[in-house]
């Protein structure tokens, strides 16, 4: 570790080493960072010298590996809980614009490919599991023992859902130039792409922080 | 006291010092040495995790405070969080008591030893 300021230098280890939601992490860094400089100025105030201090406040306070593999647990739960808040508002709001396009398409049924409806069922299980994992992460009484698994089903989950949300972006495009609701089909096309896009991003970081946790279990 | 006998208590631990009010991170390490009088060997870094995931669990919320130049954030008991505590109070009472009765039975039926 560089010597010329341990504090920012314990930082910086400590942030390069977590994987989880920007904002949780950067606080979780910010937090710890905070304490070890305490903990740093507690030695410094026993007249030790500044060697001796850093030395012992990381063998004190754990050194920012440590702290790291200890904070990702809690950063891969929150990972899985950003994917499942994620589903449970963009899947709705697809099968919504499913909805809309269908109705507005109602003088040309044929306009709305058949095979939207099984990536309907698929949504809505989707939303169900992600309602079961926000539910099962924040239970005053403790945690689920099926806690652990969350992150990992979350993660597969989260990249069939951007599948599936592609899949139908694709066949609304090309349902688009046969339909006279053609504006509406193009409206829903684009927010799939957008769905897509952060959907998949989420779940890319679950299938990483699931990976990362089983290695430091 | 090891570190892995500690963690199981961790969270009564971490409930209990801050029953009488809102602390910063270090100011909860600092509170849980000084009650135990030192004798609780743990990665004091490692009860930062832990404060997240009680407040994930909703037993404590926090927020940034000014502390004169520097911003800390603190933690402060909710109400489920000072049900929870009240709980692991009366299970460690409930396991020590038993435990005491098997190792120690006569300080458990209260005979000066």
């Amino acid at each position: 570790m560089n010597r010329t300021d341990p504090v920012a230098d314990y930082g910086a280890e400590l942030s390069s080493a977590l994987r989880g939601p920007r904002r949780l992490k950067a606080r979780m860094a910010t937090d710890i960072t905070d304490g070890f400089a305490d903990t740093l100025a507690a030695h410094f105030a026993k007249g030790t010298s500044r060697a001796d201090a850093v030395r012992a406040a990381l063998r004190e306070f754990g050194t920012p590996a440590e702290i790291a593999r200890s904070c990702q647990r809690e950063l891969t739960i929150a990972q899985a809980r950003h994917t499942a808040g994620t589903l449970v508002v963009t899947v709705p709001l697809m099968i919504a614009g499913w909805r809309l396009v269908h109705s507005s398409a109602n003088a040309h049924p044929w306009t709305l490919p058949f095979a939207v409806y099984p990536l309907i069922v698929a949504g809505g299980l989707a939303t169900l599991l992600a309602l079961l994992t926000l539910a099962a992460t924040s239970r005053p009484s403790g945690e689920h023992p099926l806690t652990p698994l969350l992150p990992s089903v979350m993660a597969w989950t989260g990249t069939i859902a951007s599948v599936a949300m592609i899949l139908a972006a694709t066949l609304l495009f090309l349902a688009a130039p046969l339909a006279a609701n053609w504006p509406v089909i193009v409206v829903a096309t684009v927010a799939a792409v957008a769905f897509h896009g952060l959907v998949a991003a989420s779940a890319r970081g679950c299938r990483d922080c699931a990976k990362l946790a089983a290695l430091t279990a | 006291m090891r570190a892995d006998a500690v963690r199981g208590h961790l969270d009564g631990l971490l409930l209990a010092v801050l029953e009488p009010g809102p602390l910063h991170g270090y100011a909860i390490i600092t509170a849980v040495q000084r009650r135990s009088g030192g004798a609780l060997e743990l990665r004091t870094g490692t009860i930062y995790p832990a404060l997240n995931r009680l407040e994930r669990l909703g037993l404590l919320r926090s927020s940034w405070q000014n502390e004169g130049e520097r911003r800390k954030r603190c933690y402060e008991l909710t109400e489920a969080g000072k049900a929870s505590l009240a709980d692991e109070r009366g299970a460690w009472r409930e396991f020590t008591a038993a435990i005491g009765a098997v190792l120690d039975p006569r300080a458990a039926r209260g005979e000066v030893t």
